[in-house]
C-alpha cells in the first residue's frame, strides 16, 4: 500500500496487571478520515495515544511513513511535530495569550521567523473566528473557544495528520457545533484525521472508515454505511443500539 | 523598659551588624539552596534510576537528622576534606546551611511541578516541543505559581535557622546577643532587642509573601 501514512502491528499496553490493549494493528491512508469508536473503558483513548507515542506501547510497533518510530533511537518529537493531537481537555497553556498559544512550537522547534509565526497564527485564527482574541489569555476563553484554540495550535505546525481524542467530550452541549465544524473542515480539506468520539452522526458523516474498538481490540471496521447500518460482531450492535 | 533602650543606644552598632550578618547570610543560603534545590529535584523526578535513588537518599539524610549536628558535621568536615581551600567558619556553616536548606527546597519545587496539570505535559509534548523546552516554556513558569509561596515560607524559616550559626561564633544577629551579653551581663534585654529585631524582619516579610501570592492568584 503506498499510500499509507500510519500503521500499527500488534499494539499491546498494558498498565500494570490492567490489559488494555490486546494487539491491534491497523493501517491509516493518507487523506483518511478515521472514527474509533466503542464502549468507555474499551482502549480507544490508549490506542490513539499510543500513535504518537504519548503512551508507550508495552509491545507491537508504529510506523509513521514506514519508519518505525518505537525503536529505541527514534527521536520521537520530531515525529510528533508531524503528528498534531487535540485533547479532551484543551490542554491550552494558561500562561501565555491566545498568540503565544500557537506560534510557540513554530518559533522554538522550526526556527519560523517570529513574525511570519505571526502572520500564519493570524490566519489560521481568522479561519475558525478567533482573531479578536489573538492578545486574550485563554481563561477568558469559552470550552469550545479553548477547543478551537487547541486545534489551531496543533495545525500551526502544519502536521501531516491529526489525531483527535474525544475533542466535543468535556463542551456544553451549544459549544460542540462548532468545534465539529472546524474538524468537519479540516477533514473536507484532506487532512488525515483520527478521532475518537461519541458523536456518532459526526462519524457517520465525515468518515470514510469506522473503527469499533472494544476490549483492547478492533471488533470490527469498515465503512460508516456498513457499521451503523449492519453492523456484524454482536459486542458492536450492543454498543451501537445503546448510543444510537 | 529603660535598661533596654539604654543597651540599644550603646550597642545598636553591634545588633546592626548582626542583622546586616543574618541578612546576607540567609540570602546566600537561599540562592545557594535554590540553585543546588533545583538540581535535586530535576534529579529525583529524571529517568535514571540509581540517580534518583541517590537524590532520595540526600533528601531524606537532611531531613532526618538535626540542623546543628549538620552544621557541626560541616563544620569539622569541610575543611579537612578540602585543606586547600581554607575555608573559614562563615563559609563552612553557609555551606551546611545551604545544602541543609536545598533538601527541603528541592522538594518544594517538585511538588510545584507536579502540581501542574499533567495535560500540559502531553500538549506540550504533543505539538513536538523538545523536554527542555517543555520544562522551560510550559510546565516550570506554571510551577513557579505554586513554588514562590513554600520558598518564602523556607526563606522566613533559613532566617529563623541562620541563628544556629552562633553557635560557632558566625556574625550575625545571635551572635551580637552573646557578645552583648558577655560584655555587660544584660541577658534577657539584649535577648528582647534580638528578638524584636528578628520578629520585625519576619513579620515584614511575611507581609509582603502573602501580597505577593495574592497577586499571583489573582493572574489565574
Amino acid at each position: 500500500m503506498t499510500d499509507e501514512i500510519l500503521r500499527t502491528e500488534n499494539l499491546v499496553k498494558n498498565f500494570g496487571d490492567l490489559e488494555v490493549l490486546k494487539g491491534i494493528s491497523a493501517t491509516i491512508r493518507r487523506g483518511e478520515v478515521v472514527s474509533v469508536i466503542g464502549p468507555s473503558g474499551g482502549g480507544k483513548s490508549t490506542f490513539l495515544r499510543c500513535l504518537n507515542l504519548l503512551e508507550t506501547p508495552t509491545s507491537g510497533r508504529v510506523y509513521f511513513e514506514g519508519q518505525d518510530i518505537t525503536r529505541q533511537k527514534a527521536k520521537i518529537c520530531a515525529y510528533r511535530r508531524r503528528i498534531g493531537m487535540v485533547f479532551q481537555n484543551f490542554n491550552v497553556f494558561p500562561n501565555m495569550t491566545v498568540l503565544e498559544n500557537i506560534t510557540l512550537a513554530p518559533v522554538l522547534e522550526k526556527k519560523t521567523p517570529r513574525e511570519q509565526a505571526r502572520q500564519e497564527a493570524m490566519a489560521l485564527l481568522e479561519r475558525v473566528g478567533l482573531a479578536e482574541k489573538a492578545d486574550e489569555y485563554p481563561r477568558k476563553l469559552s470550552g469550545g473557544q479553548k477547543q478551537r484554540l487547541s486545534i489551531v495550535r496543533a495545525l500551526a505546525m502544519r502536521p501531516e495528520m491529526m489525531l483527535f481524542d474525544e475533542p466535543t467530550s468535556a463542551l456544553d452541549p451549544e459549544m460542540v457545533k462548532e468545534v465539529l465544524s472546524v474538524i468537519g473542515d479540516l477533514a473536507r480539506n484532506g487532512m488525515t484525521i483520527v478521532i475518537v468520539t461519541h458523536e456518532m452522526a459526526f462519524a457517520r458523516e465525515v468518515s470514510d472508515r469506522v473503527l469499533f474498538i472494544c476490549d483492547g481490540v478492533i471488533k470490527e471496521s469498515g465503512s460508516p454505511e456498513a457499521i451503523f447500518n449492519c453492523p456484524h460482531h454482536p459486542s458492536t450492535i450492543r454498543f451501537l443500539s445503546m448510543v444510537l | 523598659m529603660d535598661k533596654i533602650l539604654k543597651l540599644w543606644m550603646k550597642y545598636h552598632a553591634v545588633f546592626l551588624s548582626g542583622l546586616y550578618g543574618t541578612l546576607w547570610i540567609s540570602a546566600v543560603t537561599i540562592l545557594l539552596g535554590t540553585a543546588l534545590g533545583v538540581l535535586i529535584a530535576l534529579m529525583r523526578m529524571g529517568r535514571i534510576k540509581p540517580v534518583r535513588i541517590l537524590a532520595e537518599a540526600y533528601i531524606e539524610l537532611l531531613r532526618g537528622t538535626p540542623i546543628l549536628l549538620q552544621l557541626y558535621f560541616f563544620w569539622i568536615g569541610l575543611p579537612k576534606v578540602f585543606p586547600a581551600l581554607e575555608l573559614t567558619d562563615t563559609q563552612c556553616i553557609v555551606t551546611a546551611l545551604a545544602v541543609n536548606a536545598s533538601a527541603y527546597i528541592s522538594e518544594i519545587i517538585r511538588a510545584g511541578i507536579n502540581a501542574v496539570d499533567q495535560g500540559q505535559w502531553e500538549a506540550a509534548r504533543s505539538i513536538g516541543l523538545s523536554d527542555i523546552h517543555v520544562m522551560t516554556r510550559v510546565i516550570f513558569p506554571q510551577a513557579v505559581k505554586n513554588i514562590l509561596p513554600a520558598l518564602g515560607n523556607e526563606l522566613i524559616s533559613t532566617i529563623k535557622g541562620t541563628s544556629l550559626a552562633s553557635v560557632f561564633f558566625v556574625g550575625e544577629l545571635m551572635t551580637s546577643y552573646k557578645s552583648v551579653q558577655s560584655a555587660t551581663f544584660l541577658a534577657l534585654q539584649s535577648l528582647t532587642i534580638v528578638g524584636v529585631i528578628y520578629f520585625l524582619l519576619n513579620f515584614t516579610l511575611s507581609r509582603l509573601l502573602g501580597l505577593l501570592e495574592r497577586r499571583l492568584t489573582v493572574s489565574d
